[in-house]
């Protein structure tokens, strides 16, 4: 068996090393993607989308169909994690642990408390790895904000800078994932609960699908932006740069809640009671 | 304005190159985040404060947002790189890693 595919492996990497040489060189003006396709992109974008970002405009308005089905899959990956994570069985061990802020004694519960004690007085800590570095947690808390305010940059600067839906989403994510690190994961869990985590994802591909649907309803073509002009009072050149943020704003929001529903799943083993 | 610009990038590298030999040589895990800590600090503070200056020769107000948005870039790195050598000496303490001690008999 191993010998089949070993001979197998070096079969295909000859020949894949073989077909790599008909390849144009790196950068030939003269290779068939140079030719037709690029040249195209490179003078009309500006005049036909007025989005100096070429980038952003091939990803999201001439490739908009294959960008709205990156984010489905996106979106694919946080369920399959959800769904083969996630489990509602009880943790073994002491049901709930709380420290005493002042002294620092730790107290361990077997049943769940009827009534959660004050928070200023019993904290509720996880079981195994309890990082409590007040530096650590007020720097973090100090930093996120501004990391936020730079993804939605990312996200809405698409069009004139590197950046776009993705990226912002991802540092979107990036600081939620920090602020669970850096308190625990029922800090996190408070500000974007897994509810919340779950519709933004599938909110985020509706809005992609919402605006090409829209389009169509317009009486243009699927994610054609420039049939949303009327809509949005606004010509034709610039409906499409909107409709370019419109779709960012989409993959940006699933991509965010995507990040943090996989991240929950993964540092709690599915139980999303505690864990970093 | 030449000069302090490379002045502060050839500093700039001193730190940097002294950060990368007191990493290979210090001899365990906490004593080789002190110089990955504060020489990548102070060496990513002069070069970038350079790059900022170097922006401000040509005085216009494209130059002026982008030495400002440099100067952002030096004081979050100011904050977080601090923050992250604290982190890691934090983890390695709870995690149980010892410090180093010199060997009995060797000579200072």
């Amino acid at each position: 068996m191993k010998l089949i595919s070993l001979a197998l492996v070096v079969l295909l990497g000859g020949l894949f090393m073989a077909a790599t040489a008909d390849f144009p060189d790196w950068g030939d003006p003269a290779s068939p993607a140079s030719v037709h396709v690029s040249p195209r992109y490179i003078e009309k974008t500006m005049e036909e989308t007025s989005v100096p970002n070429i980038v952003t405009a091939v990803l999201a308005d001439y490739r908009g169909y294959d960008t709205m089905f990156e984010t489905a899959v996106v979106f694919t990956a946080g369920v399959a994690c959800f769904l083969l994570l996630r489990r509602r069985d009880p943790r073994p061990g002491p049901e709930r642990i709380y420290r005493h802020q002042a002294t620092g004694v730790i107290v361990e519960m077997r049943h769940k408390p009827a009534k959660e004690p004050a928070g200023e007085v019993f904290a509720r800590i996880d079981d195994d790895w309890v990082p409590h570095d007040l530096i650590i947690m007020n720097v973090c808390r100090l930093l996120i904000p501004f990391i936020q305010l730079f993804g939605l940059y990312v996200i809405a600067h698409g069009h004139h800078s590197p950046g776009g839906g993705f990226q912002g989403g991802v540092i979107l994510g990036a600081s939620i994932i920090l602020l669970a690190l850096s308190w625990d994961l029922r800090t996190a869990m408070g500000r974007l609960s897994e509810a919340a985590t779950g519709l933004m994802s599938a909110v985020g591909v509706f809005i992609y699908a919402g605006v090409g649907a829209m389009c169509l309803a317009m009486g243009s073509n699927f994610l054609d932006y420039e049939a949303l002009g009327p809509l949005m009072f606004v010509d034709p050149v610039h409906a499409r740069s909107l409709g370019i943020f419109f779709v960012e704003l989409g993959v940006g929001l699933a991509v965010m809640a995507t990040m943090v529903l996989i991240y929950k799943n993964l540092a709690s083993e599915g139980r999303l009671d505690q864990g970093l | 304005m030449d000069w302090v610009v490379t002045v502060m990038l050839a500093l700039g590298l001193v730190f940097f190159t002294g950060a990368a030999v007191g990493i290979l040589r210090f001899p365990d895990f906490y004593s080789r985040l002190h110089p990955a800590g504060k020489m990548d600090t102070l060496g990513s503070f002069l070069m970038l404060a350079a790059l900022a200056l170097q922006e401000l020769s040509h005085f216009t107000l494209d130059n002026v947002l982008v030495a400002v948005k440099i100067m952002l870039i030096v004081v979050f790195y100011f904050i977080a790189s601090p923050t992250a050598t604290h982190a890691i000496v934090d983890a390695g303490l709870r995690a149980g890693q010892g410090a180093w001690h010199k060997p009995p008999g060797e000579r200072p």
